[in-house]
């Protein structure tokens, strides 16, 4: 299988609804979409119009209401944990709108644990990190915690914390949402290079902050369902 | 491992909290088990003075001992009794549970000078059972007690403030002469008597000054020391089956004596089960709230790819450590305590006895890891249940 066929991700008839005691949300309904390996997309929508869900669907973070999720030859919506787990460790990369740090780690602490499931030892890890904090204006910060850094800061960490394990897939929610130009702009150039590099399909979820010219293609998300 | 010692250090509050309770838990588990562990020791100390005493004899309807002098009789708790033989004794001594075993002559006359019968205990002077049952040279409040001489006798204290007697007189009394040694106050005791001599002394009395008749001049009570009010009904059994005419009087207190053994018994075993749905309930709380406070941490570790295993391998060493910590701090302070309600003799205590044993750590140890294993339990089913999006989703 070619590579891009191993980073394909295929979206069949995806459905999702939340449900809560009250009523059901349906937030997606019956999305066929396919991103081919080795691609990069931005799928776009106002806030509310369901993509951190969809992404989080495709990454296997969650289970869709019906419908499929497949990364290559895994049907993701249907991997048992311990395979997902697998996959999320070592080809799955997610960059949350959130950042989702963990606030009692420090900044090297935080970029640690998302190599730990690969078993690399404490000097191979340093060296994975420690370029990659040079590049982004964080050695110095390496060991503070995440709350003493600006919302621009954080970003980057979270950014790092997701290429230092070079995944194949990266799933990135409203990466360049929170930063300033000059970030933004770092932060689209290293996924680029990643890309070209790694060979590595890239989504990313946007508002509109992302510019829309760097990626191959935008994929509109209105009312539950994809206009390309 | 390196991230299991992180989270410890990281919540440093969450983990005092964690290892308090499992102090406290440990420390009261032990405390109740150094109770029941002491229960043999502790009856002997709590009925020393409550009740494994019996007094044996054997009640009749006539006067024994009869005297043509004065008017009286072998008299054991206001009843007429007989004289037994001293092999009765040795027969009692040899019953199983019994620890001590002593003769007494019990006498009493009317006495025209106190106008009211007096009564004389002859007793064995070294003997445990007669210290228990009737007087003991540690109730002596004036004087001494009693020595081998022949004259000598000893009075209650209350006798002596009736009638003006004081150490050092000489009473005219049972037709003869004796010399007041000592006054004793012997308190709530089974078998008392207004005059205390030595048994032989008091043989002697009876069948040279009061010219007494009676076969097998020997006593007319046995008094009996049980080893352990447990074993009190099996030891009565045994003396009434030696003679079914046997009357076996047990001091007052004998029944609830007996109770409080088994309350305590049964107390302690049901605080120690109280005590281990506690910590397995309190644990389980620490476990429960560390997990809402780190179910996001939790959901981001999942969303890098880290197994649910290990995750739970996590949780489980976090509680297994805190518990093993809160156990050897709480096995400290329950040594340091039962040492000191043991040593400071703390009047609230004075009957019970705490003693510690080595046997206590592995069940202390094995209750609290199960303790922590259980309260892990929850968190970890939670952990295997939930995908991290939905983790993320109802937690942020
Ligand atoms: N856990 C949830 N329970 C109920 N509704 C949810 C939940 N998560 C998201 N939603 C709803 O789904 C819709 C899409 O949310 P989201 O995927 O976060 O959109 P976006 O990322 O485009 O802003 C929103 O209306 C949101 O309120
Ligand atoms: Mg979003």
């Amino acid at each position: 299988m070619a590579i891009e066929d191993l980073n394909r991700i295929v979206c069949e008839s995806l459905t999702k609804e939340y449900a809560s005691r009250r009523q059901t949300t349906k937030v997606l309904s019956g999305i066929n979409l396919t991103i081919e390996g080795n691609e990069m997309v931005l799928i776009k929508g106002r806030s509310g119009s369901g993509k951190t869900t969809l992404l989080h669907l495709m990454g296997g973070l969650i289970r869709p209401t019906s419908g499929k999720v497949k990364i290559g030859r895994f049907t993701v919506s249907e991997l048992p944990n311990h395979e997902l787990c697998t996959l999320l460790s070592d080809n799955i990369g997610f960059i949350f709108q959130n950042f989702n740090l963990m606030p009692t780690y420090s900044i090297y602490e935080n970029i640690e644990i998302a190599l730990a499931p690969k078993g690399y030892d404490n000097r191979e890890t340093k060296k994975i990190i420690e370029p990659l904090l040079e590049e982004f204006g964080l050695t110095e910060k390496s060991s503070t915690l995440p709350s003493e850094l600006s919302i621009g800061q954080q970003q980057k960490v979270a950014v790092v914390r997701t290429i230092a394990k070079k995944p194949s897939v990266i799933f990135a929610d409203e990466p360049t949402g929170s930063v300033d130009p000059e970030t933004a702009d770092e932060i689209i150039q290293y996924l680029k290079k990643l890309r070209k590099e790694n060979r590595s399909t890239i989504v990313i979820a946007t508002h509109g902050s992302f510019p829309e010219e760097q990626a191959d293609r935008t994929i509109l998300l209105e009312n539950g369902s994809v206009r390309v | 491992m390196k991230y299991i010692a992180k989270e410890l250090r990281r919540h440093l509050y969450r983990t005092l909290g964690g290892i308090s309770g499992y102090t406290l838990a440990s420390f009261f588990v032990l405390i109740i088990l150094s109770i029941s562990g002491s229960n043999k020791s502790g009856s002997t100390g709590i009925l020393q003075n409550t009740g494994t005493h019996l007094v044996v004899y054997i009640p009749t309807d006539k006067s024994s001992c009869k005297s043509d002098l004065v008017k009286g009789a072998v008299i054991a708790e206001g009843m007429n009794t007989l004289m037994l033989d001293i092999d009765l004794l040795y027969t009692i001594e040899k019953i199983a549970g019994v620890k001590d075993a002593a003769p007494y002559l019990r006498y009493e006359m009317y006495h025209d000078d106190y106008e009211k019968y007096i009564s004389i205990g002859g007793i064995d002077t070294t003997s445990l059972a007669t210290f228990t049952s009737v007087c003991a040279p540690s109730n002596i409040v004036d004087g001494r007690f009693l020595s081998r001489l022949d004259n000598e006798i000893l009075a209650e204290e209350a006798f002596t403030k009736a009638h003006g007697l004081t150490v050092g007189d000489t009473l005219k009394i049972f037709n003869g002469r004796k010399v007041l040694t000592g006054i004793v106050n012997s308190g709530i005791k089974p078998a008392k008597a207004d005059f205390y001599a030595t048994i032989g002394n008091v043989r002697y009395l009876l069948q040279e000054n009061l010219q007494c008749q009676a076969p097998g001049f020997d006593m007319n009570i046995v008094l009996v020391e049980v080893e352990d009010p447990r074993v009190q009904d099996h030891v009565i059994g045994e003396i009434r089956s030696l003679m079914h005419n046997f009357s076996v009087s047990t001091f007052m207190c004998y029944e609830p004596a007996y109770k409080v053994m088994n309350m305590i018994n049964k107390t302690s075993s049901g605080l120690s089960l109280m005590i281990f749905i506690f910590l397995v309930l309190f644990s389980a709380k620490t476990q429960l709230t560390a997990i809402f406070e780190r179910y996001r941490e939790i959901g981001i570790l999942k969303s890098l790819g880290w197994s649910d295993s290990r995750i739970s391998m996590q949780i489980i060493s976090i509680s297994v450590i805190q518990a093993t910590i809160g156990l050897v701090i709480g096995f400290i302070l329950g040594v340091v305590v039962i040492n000191l309600l043991n040593n400071q003799n703390l009047m609230l205590f004075d009957y019970i006895e705490f003693r510690f044993k080595y046997s206590f750590i592995p069940i202390v140890f094995l209750l609290s890891v199960t303790g922590a294993l259980i309260a892990s339990m929850f968190p970890i089913y939670r952990i295997f249940r939930t995908k991290a999006g939905d983790i993320f989703n109802r937690y942020m």
